[in-house]
């Protein structure tokens, strides 16, 4: 048995992930009747979906036994993939970063900057987190009781933290916006380079080639300039770092820039604006959090699991192998479906409920193993700063239209969060 | 006098157990020391073993 047409093509289609709920139930429907189960759809090589949370935790963590980077690391079709094959020198990515790799080099990559992610090393950040936080709290202030908190704050926000971690002027912050929407949103037409809908494979494939070679372009003067003149800054350290004694391939180095430019901000302004869009909408939760704001670290937790900004990765078995008492075979493709496993009914009590006092709260929202997000601590202080923040000064919160979501199907989330508020 | 609690971090993910605050969620009350946390004990946030914690100052 396979998976049912209409189900599969819910989990691939970036539109099933903009409605929300036409995903969701198709998820619902897997972890109930197929929770590992292939998907054979005519435009992909067939793969497994894994979608309950205790199965992507035993994929997740037997890092030899699932590969990263053997076969493509985000669901790609057919076309797409022998495209990116031809272009790439036989290789199934476009960028090698630590989300491609697999051991050694992911844990040599991986211990390059790992330390400056390290909640100790993020302490003496948090004031500078905090000053930028505030000013796009008084911003929100002078906004006069509306804005869109998408566009407005959540996606400024992050950004603006992560590009002076890295060292990126200011000035080149919308450019850094606009080539990560267009990497994440490029089957969405209001964000992508485009502005139409992706027909034609090759010519996507194309257009984010294009993305990635601008941000390529982009790095490879900051690593110029970063070797003439190192910085106390994230690029200064991958231009000038070593992987056993050799300077980062340049691939490797573009790669690890890209993903710090583009996972470094968007999955937090995803998930903030998921987070507010949903107390908007419980008047109920806003009105605890107000009363008690010791709950905002487990607000945000339910924030991370509510949005779950990842959507998927694949996975490639080394070996043979057992998931769910299904039967993987050495090479088989596998979908770690996380929005799936942070809705499991076995692990979650109403999981479809916002619920900011959860506990426990073990989503797989950051992953498990040795490829959990690297960034997740940084996107927790730059949540809980802000709502540090703003929380006393907000005074109501209601929705003013209807919030939009991003059409794709790895990274993504809310791209339009119209608010009415009262603040002071 | 008891020895100063001291707190320990998981190598792969950075999650910090801290002796004083212990780890109730998984099983752990506040004031367990680190040698009494159980060997087959993963960390709570990536799955690493115990084993693969360092002992850091914060």
């Amino acid at each position: 048995m396979s998976i049912p047409q209409e189900i599969a093509w819910d989990i691939v289609d970036p539109q099933a992930y903009a409605d929300g709920g036409r995903v969701d139930r198709a998820f619902a429907w897997l972890r109930q009747n197929a929770p590992v189960e292939v998907a054979e759809l005519e435009a992909f090589d067939p793969f497994w979906v894994v979608t309950r949370h205790a199965d992507i935790l035993e994929v997740e963590r037997q890092n030899d036994l699932f590969h990263n980077g053997d076969r493509a690391t985000v669901l790609t079709n057919k076309e797409a993939d022998k495209k990116v094959r031809e272009m790439m020198g036989g290789s199934p990515h476009l960028v090698r970063s630590l989300v491609q790799m697999d051991n050694p080099d992911h844990m040599n990559y991986r211990r390059l900057t790992q330390s400056w992610f390290m909640p100790q090393n993020l302490k003496p950040l948090e004031a500078r987190i905090r000053e930028i936080a505030k000013s796009f709290v008084d911003r929100m202030a002078e906004y006069g009781g509306r804005c869109d908190f998408a566009r407005d704050v959540a996606f400024l926000y992050p950004l603006h933290v992560i590009m002076e971690v890295m060292g990126v002027p200011e000035a080149d912050e919308p450019r850094m916006l606009k080539l990560t929407q267009e990497l994440f949103g490029s089957a969405d037409p209001d964000l992508n380079r485009t502005g139409k809908e992706v027909t034609d494979v090759s010519e996507g494939v194309d257009t984010v080639q294009s993305v990635v070679m601008d941000f390529m372009n982009y790095f490879n003067a900051i690593t110029e300039d970063r070797r003439a003149k190192p910085r106390e800054d994230l690029c200064s350290v991958i231009a000038n770092g070593q992987i056993e004694g050799q300077p980062l391939g340049h691939l490797e180095a573009m790669s690890y820039y890209i993903i710090a430019a583009t996972a470094g901000h968007d999955t937090t302004s995803n998930t903030t604006a998921g987070g507010l869009w949903a107390l908007a909408e419980n008047p109920d939760q806003f009105a605890r959090l107000k009363a008690d704001p010791s709950l905002i670290p487990s607000y945000l937790e339910e924030s991370i699991r509510w949005v779950t900004p990842v959507k998927h990765f694949m996975r490639t078995a080394t070996a043979d192998a057992e998931v769910g008492g299904r039967k993987i075979k050495k090479g088989d493709w596998m979908m770690l479906a996380y929005p799936s496993g942070n809705r499991d009914e076995a692990v979650f009590a109403d999981p479809y409920r916002f619920d900011i006092a959860r506990s426990p709260n073990k989503h797989v929202a950051f992953g498990y193993g040795a490829h959990v997000c690297l960034g997740q601590h940084l996107g927790r202080v730059e949540m809980r700063v802000l709502w540090e923040e703003l929380l006393p000064r907000l005074e109501s919160v209601e929705l003013d239209g209807e919030p939009r979501r991003m059409a794709a199907n790895f990274v993504c989330g809310p791209k339009s969060v119209p608010i009415r508020y009262k603040m002071h | 006098m008891s020895e100063p609690f001291k707190t320990w971090q998981c190598r792969t993910c950075g999650y910090i157990y801290d002796e004083a605050e212990g780890a109730p969620l998984e099983g752990l009350a506040p004031g367990t020391r680190w040698a009494d946390v159980p060997a087959d004990w993963i960390c709570p946030l990536c799955g690493t073993p115990k084993a693969d914690f360092d002992m850091v100052e914060l």
